[in-house]
């Protein structure tokens, strides 16, 4: 699973925001991702792909970034 | 000089029931007399349970929440469901911003119990090292207070009691006591629970105060007053109810379903399990007398009466030596009886069952009361089925482990 479908996913099964409204450009506060929720994404990420996230991320503001942090780490990524 | 007390309007009701989420359609259940207990059972080897129960099949979350319960317990699922019809029936609009005359004063005796229980099987049975980062947030025992504070914008005082099986009618009597001294405004109260957790479950059945299904089967094992009486039934559910400053929800126009008129509260400060007659003896004294009624006044009394040994006999003295002369033509029912044992949130969904007797001019039965307790006599005690009768006000009797007592009287919303 890509990490954009992933973040619909939970977008969508834990609020009333459109599916489409998730674009890379948006801002996660503005999808309902505050930093709680930040949380049980990365958990969810976690769970599925067996990669522990490191303690120090930083903090993502828009979908994007967190894409691009989740990419990096992903299974298979070069770094 | 201190302002005289403010009178309470009751203006919305809601529940979550084995029905339904339908307030008319749960009482109608209860006046004809019929038991949502059923067997509940569930398949997972030595830990499965098996027991009469009350369970919600119909409770829907994502359709009665929507897509926010992702974030919330069962218990705070049915809390906000039932706060939903409440409010609706209210007509009250929601604020912009947090209005700080509008508290919320919620019942809840085990929260968050499933969501730690799934945490324990997910480390203990299938070995991971941890649980998702919501789990606090949906456990804590205020959790459905919040939510319920967060969506209807009330920014009043948040607050979440948990006295066992009182929790709910301290709740609302709290709520009572805040608005009759101008505190506040309005309040959403009530209470909820769902204590089907294992370790709930096993707790209760070490108590042995749990009822068997016995031979009558799982719709006839709770049967308070009755000399065959086994023990109480566990249920889930939920029940809220808008109360109002009685002046502000006239000014809007509001219909006034009920007067909340008075509340006791009193703890037997003798034992952690074993009730006193005095203890609730003078906590429904405190609540008639908060009402400015007499015994006379009260025509229907919803009594505690779970069913156990201990406690039945013990209520039934409390309140012939409360009523006196009058105690003979009181009518008396234990609704649990049909819709179980609620736990935190029993209070709240009996004092809807008042507010609906009352609304109905009708009085739901004690169901399978077929042989009396010698030591329950005294009291008309209404059996079978629900009997039609004009009534002015009611009592309702929430006593709980610990010692709590929680009274509350309702009435007629007559006069100005």
């Amino acid at each position: 699973m890509d990490a954009l479908t992933l973040i619909r996913d939970f977008v969508c099964s834990h609020s009333e925001i459109d599916r489409e409204k998730v674009v890379p450009e948006a801002v996660l506060a503005e999808v309902g991702i505050d930093s709680l929720m930040l949380l049980e994404v990365m958990f969810e990420y976690e769970e599925k792909t067996g990669v522990k996230l490191p303690e120090d991320l930083p903090t993502p503001v828009t979908v994007q970034d967190l894409i691009d942090q989740l990419d990096r780490l992903a299974p298979g990524s070069a770094s | 000089m201190s302002k005289a007390p403010r009178r309470v309007a009751i203006t919305g009701l809601g529940v979550v029931s084995p029905w339904g989420s339908d307030v008319d359609g749960f009482f109608d259940r209860l006046l004809a007399g019929q038991s949502a207990i059923r067997h509940y059972t569930t398949d997972d080897g030595h830990l499965s349970m098996s027991m009469p129960a009350v369970h919600c099949p119909e409770f829907d979350a994502a359709r009665e929440v929507g897509r926010a319960s992702a974030a919330m317990d069962r218990s705070a699922q049915m809390s906000f469901a039932a706060s939903s019809q409440a409010w609706r029936q209210s007509g009250l609009p929601i604020s912009e911003q947090p209005d700080r005359g509008a508290a919320v004063y919620w019942g809840t005796a085990l929260a968050g119990t499933l969501t730690y229980e799934q945490g324990y099987r997910e480390m203990l049975l299938k070995g991971r090292e941890r649980v998702p980062p919501l789990s606090l947030i949906l456990g804590m025992n205020n959790a459905a207070a919040s939510h319920l504070a967060i969506h209807f914008r009330l920014g009043g005082p948040c607050l979440t009691y948990t006295i066992a099986c009182a929790s709910a009618a301290a709740a609302i009597g709290e709520a009572w006591q805040a608005i009759r001294d101008g505190r506040c405004r309005m309040a959403l109260t009530g209470g909820a629970d769902s204590p089907m957790s294992l370790a709930v479950v096993r707790a209760w059945e070490a108590l042995r105060v749990l009822a068997p299904l016995g031979e009558r089967g799982a719709e006839a094992a709770c049967r308070p007053f009755s000399s065959d009486r086994a023990g109480l039934v566990l249920a889930e559910g939920a029940a809220a109810l808008v109360l109002e400053d009685w002046e502000h929800a006239r000014a809007r126009g509001a219909e006034i379903l009920a007067e909340l008129a008075g509340y006791g509260s009193t703890c037997d400060a003798s034992h952690l399990v074993k009730p006193s007659a005095d203890g609730q003896y003078d906590a429904m004294n405190q609540a008639l007398a908060n009402a400015a009624l007499a015994p006379a006044d009260i025509d229907y009394l919803n009594a505690h009466g779970t069913a156990t040994r201990e406690g039945d006999p013990i209520e039934i003295e409390a309140v012939r030596r409360l009523y006196g002369a009058h105690a003979a033509g009181l009518a008396v029912s234990a609704t649990k009886s049909m819709h179980g044992h609620l736990m935190g949130a029993t209070g709240a969904t009996e004092a809807v069952v008042c507010v609906q007797a009352l609304r109905r001019n009708a009085i739901p039965p004690t169901a399978h009361l077929e042989r009396l307790e010698p030591a329950c006599e005294g009291v008309e005690h209404i059996r079978g089925h629900g009997v039609e009768r004009t009534i002015r006000a009611c009592m309702s009797n929430s006593f709980a482990f610990g010692g709590s007592n929680s009274v509350l009287v309702i009435r007629q919303p007559s006069g100005d």
